[in-house]
């Protein structure tokens, strides 16, 4: 094959590269969402049980305008915007991975135990440890959502972290979990069901920043490791065996970006409860924007899963001020829909 | 370089290799041919380390292939699963450009040479009418050119292929047979299964005939396609004659009453 490499073009291949992407369609799909991010989550600081202008709501995040509002806004509902943020994009950029890596359409953060393990971990916490105050709630969730998984890894590690046997141990390793959220939930008595069943529909009731500190640097830092890593998600997706052939080692691979995917998970639902549709819908709403290219899958997923969240936060305070509707409930309600309207929509897959 | 096996054992739990020693020639296309559950795929992994050996050697030239780094010997062999999956959503110059992948960091980005190869290699394969098309809307035969060039942009001396006629209509068969063949013809070595003997015996260079995990006899078309063959290892019974264009040999089966 030819030696010489054309010269004429004195522009690096990865700046052409670029000005193509910053041409192309998926750009404008990206900007697009992040003004849509930006726009929710102002509006999400506006509304609630006290309705607050917009111009208020911006003078007050520019630090103009004086005190009144500022207690509202800056301690109670940016907070919950930054966790509904950081917990949408988390979870959705921990679904994508999931669904490339087991290659079926119906993955999400659910299927490796994440969801059910962290419920299980929060009501035992609830029904063990009465005494310990609920503000641990997401640490005994994140600890469950990470066992469960590991559980799930150790069981399908020798069968090559294969698609179907992960889905399926994953689905047992869910029900056992399942029943046992049940069962307590039953036997608890009636006044102390209500703090689990907050936490299981996904709430940012009550979250302060003292949450959003806690949370805000592994997910932000898991976040930018699964990002660097999308191009392996590609090579991943073709099949382990074409992965292997192209120089991948699939199992240290596949076993390296599960672990990111469940670290998202779990840190998400712990700290937020429960939002299980997002990780499932917000990668597929990617994929028809932007194609299957994971540099692209990624970011975009993340965005639709902020937006999403966001939105499902805010219109939670919105609807019945002064009572909320859990997070986890709208996004479902909302988020279905569309979801099925999609999936109807798309031709193949 | 030849590439040279020795004392392979390899396979899966219920299947394997039995003690294979064998020498590969550089620049030719070799087919494996044998029955279903002989080896013939196992052994193409084993190669190109798709699967790991449980004891022996493979080594071209200096090259100690079960030893080496995965992305070096992704740099030397290619190899094209069976069945490859088919990627979501991804259009053929993407999925040609992953096999640039053994030579790209995490990021994946590109170099011009990169993009070189991968023009080379879609106008090799005959698809740079299908660059934009998504590989999960391609037919069969087109599938299987644009995962040939993905090979190809491998930019690999020895290319493997496991059964890659297999699911195609009879035109598409020797499209993507004459593609390897002109492969061969510009230096690349090709390892081949097959599973339909006057193919392999049309188009290759050597063969390598396989039974129960062994290699049964290697050689030229000629010496290797006998009914003495093709009754011990296929148990048929047949007459060989040679093909009327080519004059390699075909076989026709005699009636079983």
């Amino acid at each position: 094959m030819s030696q010489s490499i054309k010269q004429q073009n004195t522009r690096p291949q990865w700046q052409a590269d670029l000005y193509v992407y910053f041409r192309g369609r998926s750009f404008v799909i990206q900007v697009v969402l992040f003004i849509l991010v930006i726009v929710a989550s102002v509006w999400s600081l506006m509304v609630g049980a006290v309705s607050i202008p917009v111009q208020v709501t911006i003078n007050t995040l520019f630090d103009l305008d004086g005190d009144q509002q500022k207690y509202i806004i800056l301690k109670s509902r940016l907070p919950r915007v930054v966790l509904a943020l950081l917990t949408g994009g988390a979870l959705a950029i921990s679904g994508a991975i999931i669904q490339a890596i087991i290659r079926n359409p119906l993955a999400s953060p659910k299927i490796i135990g994440v969801n059910s393990g962290a419920a299980l971990f929060a009501c035992l916490m609830i029904i063990l440890l009465p005494d310990i105050p609920a503000s641990y709630l997401p640490l005994a969730a994140c600890i469950g959502g990470i066992l469960a998984a590991l559980i799930i890894f150790f069981a399908t590690f020798g069968r090559n972290l294969s698609g179907v046997h992960l889905a399926l141990v994953g689905i047992a390793v869910g029900f056992i979990c399942e029943s046992g959220v049940d069962y307590i939930l039953v036997a608890l008595p009636t006044h102390e069901i209500a703090t689990p069943l907050v936490w299981l529909t996904g709430s940012f009731w009550g979250r302060s920043w003292t949450h959003v500190y806690a949370v805000w640097l592994p997910l932000c830092t898991m976040a930018a490791v699964g990002l660097t890593m999308a191009y392996r998600l590609d090579i991943l997706h073709l099949g382990a065996e074409t992965a292997t052939g192209l120089g991948l080692n699939v199992q240290v691979q596949r076993l390296a970006l599960l672990l990111i995917a469940t670290l998202l998970a779990s840190i998400s639902v712990g700290v937020a409860g429960v939002l299980g549709f997002v990780g499932l819908m917000a990668p597929h709403i990617a994929r028809r924007l932007v194609g299957g290219n994971h540099r692209l899958v990624l970011p975009t997923s993340a965005l639709v899963g902020m937006l999403l969240v966001v939105m499902a936060d805010g219109a939670g305070r919105a609807i019945f001020p002064p009572i909320e509707i859990s997070a986890g409930i709208l996004t479902a309600i909302f988020g279905a829909p569309f979801f099925i309207y999609i999936m109807l929509t798309s031709a193949k897959d | 370089m030849t590439i040279t096996l020795t004392n392979i054992n390899s396979g899966y739990d219920g299947f394997s290799l039995k003690n294979i020693s064998l020498t590969i020639e550089q620049g030719k296309f070799t087919a494996l041919i044998g029955p279903n559950g002989c080896g013939k795929s196992t052994l193409l992994k084993t190669i190109g380390r798709i699967i790991k050996a449980k004891s022996g050697s493979v080594k071209i030239g200096d090259l100690n292939v079960l030893r080496e780094r995965p992305k070096k010997v992704a740099q030397t062999i290619a190899y094209l699963p069976q069945n490859p999956e088919i990627p979501s959503a991804i259009n053929v110059e993407q999925l040609v450009s992953y096999g640039r992948a053994p030579y790209q960091s995490v990021l994946g980005i590109k170099s011009a040479r990169d993009v070189e190869l991968v023009d080379e290699a879609i106008h090799l394969a005959s698809i740079n009418d299908l660059r934009k098309n998504n590989v999960a809307e391609l037919s069969g035969g087109q599938r299987q050119r644009a995962f040939i060039a993905m090979a190809l942009a491998q930019d690999t001396p020895y290319i493997m292929l496991d059964e890659p006629t297999t699911f195609l209509d009879i035109k598409y068969q020797y499209e993507v047979l004459d593609l390897i063949k002109k492969l061969t013809l510009k230096g690349h070595t090709c390892i081949v299964v097959l599973h339909d003997i006057a193919q392999a015996a049309r188009y290759a260079d050597n063969i390598v005939v396989m039974r129960e995990g062994e290699i049964y006899a290697q050689g030229s078309p000629e010496e290797i396609v006998t009914q003495k063959m093709v009754q011990n290892v296929y148990d048929l019974d047949c007459l060989i004659h040679p093909d009327p264009i080519t004059n390699t040999p075909i076989i026709s089966p005699k009636l079983s009453n």
